[in-house]
């Protein structure tokens, strides 16, 4: 599904984002659809070089625009504004304050295009829109399992309802790993190799276990048990043992598990009554940690075997 | 797989116990069984997942169901929700 933010989302309450933003033009297009999440300081363009003009983002005039645009006579601005309104703008903020002046607001009226003034200064306010464009419009999915920041690796946790996802996360949380989220993970596709999953905002760190009911994990182990959001870095599944089934005995192939078309290291850990799961789950990030600096276990140590093998044939 | 939509009119929204009733359906049967809100699909086998879905007094669902005996679990489920949740 395509995701969407309207202009009018702007100045909706955003938690901890404070856009410091208010409408000067267009008030009836504030219902114009944001598909694009990046910005364009339209500097060169308002200077007339029009190559490259990403008009389908959203506008930033900064100090330096309006400076420019303050300077230019009233025919010129209408030149200028006429080039610039031509193409389907989507949206013009202001920064630091400045308010166009009125034949800006009258070409934006005319054309329906929301143009909105912000407090906040140019570098700031982008990044703060950035973030927001990047958290809304962003491709996400809503997985079941459980992710835990297992020392420093974002693992997320995967199998069917009762399989043991939340006792293993509980046992990790014991043993001074941070839960992200149980159950219900959002995971967001922030740009071409990251995932970030989060917890679903009405659930907060909040567990069922089997036989005690809800928990809330935070008030239980304390702040330092959780966490809000993490990379997702590992996939680890758990699955009943299945004698029938091939696991994975040397770790010399990286299995890769999909997620929004990004691969993710991902390992299948059979659960059998007996098998200490949570010390397998550490035991796999850290593995995973080594392999972030390139050291891979399972090959060194066949190519360890494969040089004295060499070796001792040699000397036959 | 079958799958209905259904609108839920219980005033309270689906708060701990409607859920903890959905689940325990849900769980008498084998089959995989979801409910799905908007763009979000919640398995409906987990007290936590389908408490996150934040289901209101007319929330639109999906209820979503794969395997055997995926029929009987869509009817009980879409029951349920129709009797906003009273036990017949």
């Amino acid at each position: 599904m395509d995701k969407v933010l309207r202009v009018k989302d702007f100045l909706a309450d955003l938690g901890r984002i404070d856009l410091q933003i208010r409408v000067v033009a267009g008030e009836d297009a504030l219902g114009k659809d944001i598909r694009v999440g990046d910005i364009n300081r339209p500097g060169l363009t308002l200077a007339g070089f029009y190559d490259f003009f990403a008009y389908d983002r959203i506008q930033i005039f900064g100090l330096g625009e309006t400076a420019y645009m303050r300077q230019l006579t009233e025919d010129q601005r209408r030149e200028t504004y006429g080039k610039f309104f031509s193409y389907e703008i989507k949206c013009c903020i202001f920064t630091h304050d400045e308010e166009p002046d009125p034949l800006f607001i009258e070409f934006a009226n005319d054309k329906k295009v929301p143009v909105l003034v912000t407090r906040r200064d140019t570098t700031r306010f982008s990044t703060m829109l950035t973030l927001l464009l990047d958290q809304v419009l962003s491709p996400s999915v809503t997985l079941h399992g459980t992710l835990i920041d297992v020392y420093g690796v974002g693992v997320l946790l995967l199998g069917k309802s009762g399989v043991g996802k939340s006792e293993c996360a509980l046992e990790l949380i014991e043993r001074g790993h941070r839960l992200v989220a149980d159950d219900m993970v959002e995971v967001k596709k922030i740009d071409e190799s990251l995932l970030i999953g989060t917890g679903s905002p009405v659930l907060t760190h909040h567990m069922e276990i089997r036989g005690i009911g809800i928990i809330n994990v935070r008030e239980i182990f304390g702040i330092r048990s959780v966490r809000n959001r993490k990379r997702v870095e590992l996939v680890v599944t758990l699955e009943e043992w299945d004698n029938s089934k091939e696991y994975d005995r040397l770790g010399l192939e990286d299995t890769m598990y999909t997620i929004l078309d990004i691969d993710i290291s991902s390992v299948v850990v059979p659960v059998r009554p007996g098998r200490n799961i949570p010390i397998i789950v550490e035991t796999a990030s850290l593995n995973q940690r080594l392999k972030r600096v390139d050291i891979h276990s399972a090959r060194e140590l066949d190519e360890n075997i494969q040089d004295l093998l060499k070796s001792e044939q040699r000397h036959q | 797989m079958t799958e209905r939509m259904i609108v839920v009119n219980s005033d309270a929204g689906v708060h701990a116990r409607p859920a903890m009733m959905l689940v325990r359906e849900a769980m008498k049967y084998p089959c995989s069984v979801s409910l799905v809100k908007g763009s979000v699909e919640a398995d409906c086998k987990s007290i936590m997942s389908v408490l996150g879905l934040a289901i209101v007094s007319g929330s639109k669902l999906v209820v979503r169901a794969h395997g055997e005996k995926e029929r009987e679990v869509v009817d009980a489920l879409v029951t349920m929700i129709e009797n906003d949740f009273r036990m017949t």
